[in-house]
């Protein structure tokens, strides 16, 4: 039974990411006091897609690029324990879990290369700037929750957290927010939506992308909201069964969508100055106390 | 020639069938306001008359749009971009008249810069009536192009691809009688 839920879960995480991201339509809507889509519009976006009869395309790069960015974030799932199933993590898969989430934006580069539109580079450019920005608050948060459980193992680290007092977000709440800052620039949502802007950079590098490619880069979201915040829940909040580990999940991204709502968009220097600044700075005093003072 | 849809009895296969029930509930229109009719675009789409609860959002690159709306009057050299951007657009694409502009020249049907018949140049699916139409018209259009795409009827994108030489005929006529532009 187990080995079933570890081979289909890129398609459990396709759904629950699905459903995710109608709620966050939902619940955004009803902070602007309307109503909003059905909570399966995501699937219905993807259908639509999907079934496009003409597709334009640029060549051959650019078709396999969507196929790389698809990859990465399915790749990544099996290294992260998600409802506490041990799926293949071994000792130091965290910082394999690194280099293996930088292979989705890197596919979109090189389809937006090969699309040649100056709104895909100046896109790209700011992703690949974000990333820079925002991977040094949550390495260093990442370095004091390793330091904690005195190990590199995600599993190690998910099951060390027994009972709600050991929690990582209750001993560490520095380091939590610090990637909590961080988390809002990797799903690229506001006040970091640097990525896709829609209205200022012609939604950057997906502005060449139509038919059956969106429909791949759609799903490619759905994959990397999912992974991005059952990694949060696997470091931070101790992740538990089925149920459990979904209620943590929505908790964190309504918190996401919350911000999300009210802020509007940095450019990308103030991004890059702010991650720099604060956030580091938590992180950097979250590590200083456990290891001297603890 | 203006065509009149009706319903045919054309066949569709059942993977057609399900296409066109998702497609009906995810329109995209492309955020590209032609003429004066897209002041009545943005009390649609914000929390008063709020247009997303039908799947319907604005997009920005003709790529990603399936809808495009052409809201108001179109001079000559609007329309040689309008064309461009149309032929950007993935099938099956569907475009939408607004106003009595493109109907029948409307109020600058004695105009020297705008064309009075679109349905000369793009096939068009839809006809909005009015000058501009309110929102509330809007939606409720929007909801005769889902009840047409559901029943197969809004098939101006295969009309451009077989009689693509009309078409062009028309827009060269118009663009030679114009001048360099």
């Amino acid at each position: 039974m187990e080995k079933i839920i570890t081979l289909l879960m890129p398609l459990i995480a396709f759904i629950i990411g699905g459903f995710f991201i109608g709620y966050g339509r939902k619940f955004t809507a009803r902070i602007q006091n309307r109503y909003g889509p059905p909570i399966e519009q995501f699937f219905y976006d993807v259908g639509k897609t999907l079934s496009k009869v003409r597709n334009i395309s640029h060549g051959a790069m650019f078709d396999v690029s969507v196929m790389m960015a698809a990859t990465g974030a399915m790749v990544s799932l099996y290294f992260v324990p998600i409802f506490n199933l041990k799926m293949f993590s071994f000792q130091g898969d965290t910082l394999v879990l690194m280099y293996l989430l930088v292979i989705g934006p890197l596919g979109m580069a090189l389809g937006a290369g090969e699309a040649a539109n100056p709104n895909a580079s100046i896109g790209i450019s700011r992703a690949l700037t974000a990333m820079v920005g925002y991977e040094v608050p949550f390495v260093i948060a990442l370095i004091a929750v390793m330091h904690l459980s005195k190990s590199t193992n995600l599993f190690v680290i998910t099951t060390s957290q027994s009972g709600w007092l050991h929690w990582n977000m209750i001993q560490l709440p520095l380091a939590f927010i610090a990637t909590m800052v961080a988390l809002q620039g990797k799903l690229n949502e506001k006040p970091f939506e640097l990525i896709i802007a829609p209205h200022e950079i012609a939604t950057g590098p997906l502005v060449e992308f139509g038919g059956k490619y969106l429909g791949f880069l759609q799903i490619n979201h759905a994959l990397h909201l999912f992974l991005e915040l059952a990694i949060i829940v696997d470091l931070f909040l101790g992740g538990g069964g089925f149920f459990v580990f979904l209620l943590k999940m929505l908790a964190v991204f309504t918190v996401v969508l919350i911000i999300n709502a009210i802020y509007p968009r940095y450019k990308t220097e103030e991004a890059i100055n702010f991650w720099m600044g604060i956030p580091t700075i938590l992180a950097i005093i979250s590590l200083v106390i456990l290891v001297y003072v603890r | 020639m203006l065509e009149t849809s009706k319903k045919t009895k054309e066949y569709r296969s059942v993977m057609e069938k399900i296409a066109d029930k998702f497609r009906k509930k995810s329109i995209w229109m492309l955020h590209y306001c032609t003429g004066c009719g897209a002041i009545e675009l943005p009390p649609t789409m914000t929390s008063r008359f709020d247009m997303e609860r039908f799947g319907m959002v604005p997009m920005v690159t003709p790529r990603q749009a399936d809808v495009l709306l052409i809201t108001g009057y179109l001079s000559i050299k609007t329309l040689r971009r309008v064309i461009t951007v149309y032929e950007q657009m993935n099938s099956p694409k569907y475009v939408v008249g607004f106003g009595s502009c493109p109907i029948n020249g409307g109020m600058y049907w004695k105009s020297h810069s705008t064309i009075n018949q679109l349905d000369k140049y793009i096939p068009v699916d839809l006809w909005i009536a009015g000058c501009m139409p309110r929102p509330e018209a809007v939606m409720s259009s929007f909801k005769k192009l889902e009840d047409l795409i559901d029943t197969g009827d809004a098939k101006g994108w295969r009309d451009y691809e077989k009689r693509n030489s009309w078409y062009k005929k028309n827009q060269k006529e118009i663009f030679d009688n114009y001048g360099v532009m």
